[in-house]
């Protein structure tokens, strides 16, 4: 009845819809026109780059037109020749449409990198862009500094603009998508454990969520012009940075500007960007209280506490404590950009001694908070981890005790509990399963699993063969299209994807 | 517009529902977590745990911006005091749905106003309103009076015997000029039909038309006027009681329950009304206590497939006119599809009167009822709005509306393409659900 018929006819097409119109089977047709429309808006980001090459007469620019023209024009024959017979999108729509159109935008988001000045393989085109869109950070390009301005232009806009989500964009901008398929699109998109709405409309929700974004990196860009930084670069750096991705402009990344201001500027803002969202919303909105009495958040902060002196004594030990910025803004910067799955590398790294590789991967492995542009399990997860373990400490002494996992005060239920910790055992066997794969591959074995485990938690940070702060060219051209699926597995947290490889999603 | 409803149970989730897809923003606040998940994650609305009552909880789901605030728990007491809390802190309009028949008194308003209540929902009140009204025009499924009756909308199904059956629409139109077909249920859709449609029999048709020729619509259907005495209830429940008070002595009413207890509480409750200890789905029950001459069977269980069922049973011993409380939405259709004559149902009766108190606050002088994927609104044409800018042809009227008839100077009159609406107009628009808001565009 009327529980079933979708809002409305969102896109004019007339769909007669019985009671009995929820079928399982899925809805291609319609699938692809909402792909066409999102694709259609790639086409519109990618003007961007093109307006960059010409700005800075480059001979890019034509490349990009070209790249901009196909993308529209591959979008618009989508929606404009589909014509579904029912407009209908359920929760597997949902799954399949999240998932779909970040493989999409992807393909469409390499092509300039294949005919620009300094054209890749098909393979490194593909795996630069999903690094770009999953905020991974880890680049191919042996030497940036000889791109174009409109590719590395291209590159920082792709992080940005997968950093808060695809889907969560288009659902500001389109209001097609304003129903209950989209509801479906935004559960699977936002990372998190449970998805708290801000406002009670789904759009209203995203614009809340894209406009803390907007203004961040509006901030940052003119923190940044005032320092050493041009325009240019300042706009792209914080375009990764509060998307927390990790390109730059520069082979050197940020240690080109060898300037203080621009490392604090940058860890406040990668710090911001590993804070949910919705509680940055809250605060700006005047409502401090709920900042200081979230659970996540407070645990965001004593882990980089702690970090910080796990850290600092690290360095003191190894005897690098050289300069004053060497145990304030080195070891900060660093556990920050770690954290927050942004993988930047602070000078020296590599020498700091081994607990602090060690300490690394725990942040890497739980990246910050959920609901924000970071990577990794979430420090949502951690916590839930952590006080559930305790129960059961404690219920082994006192076998009848009733305890329950509690979070920002209210109780959780058991199940959501049971579903954390099962995501934890699935997260960790994607990244062994991907370690294999690449060692399968010939790939040391400590780089193999590194590099898997860096790509699942889209932190970008490369061990051994690659190098801190290098370039993944080394691995194989299969290694990169295995990783690649590592980051989108990571980006949409597992479930999104591996739902689509089971019997069940696709038996009628 | 933001609304805040407290209470998630059937009447609160429906109307969140509805309320989200004609695009307003809706907070769905309630004690129980496990209810609200479900809705939370499929549809378009935000929801908050917490008690109905609480200042801390209202304030969250931000009733003190709200427009409108519904309170819809099952009780009566919860809802006004919700209501009372939530005008203190700022809410412009406040709805409570009750269950007591003295709060709707006139010399009674005066307090829940000062309470801070601005309006009350009865629900039972409602269906035995709509009950009474059935049993007047037994030949009618739905009867609509729009402006005092000025205009009226009837919903007729069609049998074989209607002569309009297999006629096109426009042929139709041709031949009767005192009718406007607004809209066609067939099976589980409600179209709004076109010149080349086709009218077929079991179609339930909604006639637009003014009183002096109601009566012209029996032939054109095929149908006879049936004068209704002996009425027959299946279940003492609260909508029986209110019935029997409302009847008077225009029908006279027989009551089958099976739960003793009910049934020794039910006289001093309709001192008017026979009562029977039995239990109406036992046929032999039904045949001992007269139901082969009874004019109309009414089921009001408290289980929708009894009540189907019963009716159906009924049907079959030869009683011309029957009503079933179905409060399953899913089963409306069906029920409607198997000859039920009037289907009840209270989620509907209170969300239709919810969205005229909705409708109210935007527009002045409305009226909304809904049905089950529709809803008629009666609205009043403003200065300047979009429809008063040329015939109704050339206006280009969204897809799921159309205009049935208009009352201008106190008199009823039909809509066809070349009408003119003129402001100060009160226009009757049939739309389907979802489409509502957009009607409230091209007439403010």
């Amino acid at each position: 009845m009327r529980d079933n018929r979708p809002g409305k006819n969102i896109l004019g097409a007339r769909g007669v819809v019985s009671i009995f119109g929820n079928t399982r089977k899925i809805n291609f047709p319609m699938l692809c026109k909402v792909l066409g429309w999102l694709l259609m808006i790639e086409g519109v980001f990618m003007l961007f780059p093109t307006l960059v090459s010409l700005i800075y007469q480059e001979s890019d620019a034509q490349v990009f037109a070209l790249c901009t023209a196909a993308t529209i024009a591959a979008g618009a024959l989508c929606t404009f020749c589909i014509r579904p017979s029912s407009t209908q999108m359920a929760k597997r729509e949902g799954f399949l449409l999240t998932a779909l159109v970040w493989v999409v935008f992807s393909f469409f988001g390499m092509l300039p990198y294949i005919f620009t000045a300094h054209p890749i393989s098909v393979t490194d085109a593909f795996f630069e862009t999903m690094s770009g869109f999953t905020t991974t950070g880890c680049t191919v390009f042996p030497d940036v500094d000889i791109l174009s301005h409109g590719v590395n232009f291209w590159r920082c806009l792709t992080q940005w603009l997968g950093g808060m989500g695809i889907i969560l964009f288009t659902l500001a901008v389109l209001p097609m998508l304003n129903y209950s398929g989209g509801m479906q699109m935004f559960n699977a998109e936002v990372t998190g454990i449970t998805h708290e709405k801000l406002r009670p409309r789904i759009s209203q929700t995203a614009k809340s969520l894209w406009l803390i974004y907007f203004i961040l990196t509006f901030m940052l860009t003119l923190l940044l012009w005032v320092g050493p930084m041009d325009f240019f670069d300042s706009l792209c750096h914080s375009f990764s940075t509060v998307s927390t991705g990790g390109f730059s402009t520069r082979g050197l990344s940020l240690g080109f500007w060898e300037s203080n201001y621009v490392k604090v500027m940058v860890t406040i803002f990668m710090f911001l960007g590993g804070v949910n969202f919705s509680l940055i919303y809250r605060a700006a909105s005047g409502n401090w209280h709920a900042l200081w009495r979230n659970d996540t958040f407070r645990t965001y902060l004593w882990i980089i506490g702690l970090m910080y002196v796990a850290f600092v004594v690290s360095i003191v030990l190894a005897g690098n404590a050289s300069t004053w910025e060497s145990v304030t803004i080195e070891p900060l910067f660093q556990i920050i950009t770690t954290a927050t799955s942004t993988g930047l590398t602070a000078e020296n790294f590599e020498n700091w001694g081994s607990l602090v590789m060690s300490l690394t991967f725990f942040l890497m492995f739980f990246g910050s908070c959920a609901g924000s542009t970071s990577g990794g399990a979430k420090i949502d997860r951690l916590l839930y981890l952590l006080k559930n373990t305790n129960n059961e400490l404690y219920r082994s002494v006192h076998p009848n005790a009733i305890r329950s996992v509690r979070i920002n005060g209210d109780v959780i239920a058991p199940e959501v509990v049971d579903k954390v910790i099962a995501f934890l055992c699935i997260y960790v066997m994607v990244i062994a399963f991907g370690g294999i794969l690449l060692a399968a591959m010939g790939i040391p074995l400590i780089d193999a699993f590194f590099s898997s485990f860096s790509c699942v938690s889209n932190t970008g940070l490369g061990a051994g063969v690659t190098g801190y702060g290098g370039s993944y060219d080394i691995i194989p051209p299969l290694g990169k299209w295995v990783l690649a699926g590592l980051m989108l597995i990571g980006r949409l947290e597992i479930f999104t994807v591996l739902i689509l490889f089971t019997r069940a999603f696709w038996k009628k | 517009m933001k609304i805040v409803i407290v209470g998630a149970g059937e009447v609160g989730s429906h109307l969140a529902k509805l309320l989200s897809r004609e695009e307003q923003d809706v907070m769905l606040v309630d004690n129980d977590a496990d209810k609200l998940a479900a809705i939370d994650a499929n549809y378009n609305l935000m929801t908050l745990r917490g008690s109905p009552i609480s200042f801390k909880t209202l304030r969250q789901a931000g009733v003190q911006t709200c427009d409108l605030f519904i309170a819809v728990t099952p009780y009566e007491t919860r809802n006004v005091t919700a209501c009372a809390i939530a005008k203190s802190i700022g809410a412009s309009k406040t709805v409570a749905r009750i269950d007591n028949y003295e709060f709707l008194d006139k010399e009674n308003r005066d307090f829940f106003t000062r309470q801070g209540v601005n309006s009350l929902i009865y629900p039972e009140y409602l269906a035995a309103q709509e009950i009474i009204t059935a049993l007047r025009r037994s030949w009618v499924r739905q009867w609509f009076e729009l402006h005092d009756g000025k205009l009226l909308i009837a919903g007729v199904k069609l049998r074989s015997n209607a002569r309009i059956v297999g006629m096109h629409l426009k042929d139709f139109a041709r031949c009767e000029h005192n009718f406007h077909v607004a809209a066609i249920k067939r099976r589980h859709d409600t179209i709004i039909p076109r010149g080349d449609d086709v009218l077929m029999e079991n179609d339930i048709l909604y006639f637009a038309t003014t009183p002096e020729h109601v009566n012209d619509l029996l032939g054109v259907c095929g149908k006879e006027h049936q004068r209704i005495r002996k009425v027959v209830i299946m279940g003492g429940s609260r909508i029986a009681i209110r019935l029997a008070h409302m009847a008077g002595d225009e029908f006279r009413i027989k009551i089958i329950e099976n739960d003793m207890n009910k049934c020794r509480r039910l006289p001093e409750k309709c001192p008017n009304c026979d009562i029977v200890y039995g239990d109406a789905r036992d046929i032999e029950v039904l045949r001992e206590e007269g139901v082969d001459d009874a004019d109309a069977f009414i089921a009001l269980t408290d289980s929708s497939e009894t009540n189907i069922l019963t009716c159906l049973t009924a049907k079959e011993l030869g009683i011309k006119k029957t009503v079933a409380e179905v409060e399953n939405l899913q089963f409306i259709s069906e029920a409607e599809s198997l000859n039920i004559g009037t289907v009840i149902n209270k989620k509907l009766l209170a969300s239709s009167k919810i969205f005229q108190i909705l409708l109210d606050t935007d527009i002045s002088s409305t009226k909304c009822m809904a049905l089950a994927d529709a809803e008629v609104a009666e609205i009043e044409v403003k200065h300047g709005s979009k429809v008063t800018r040329g015939p109704v042809k050339s206006l280009k009227l969204p897809y799921g509306m159309t205009i049935a008839g208009l009352i201008r100077d106190e008199q009823g009159m039909l809509v066809t393409g070349n009408t003119e609406i003129q402001a100060g107009d009160h226009v009757v628009v049939f739309c389907l659900s979802g489409a509502l808001h957009k009607v409230e565009r091209i007439f403010s």
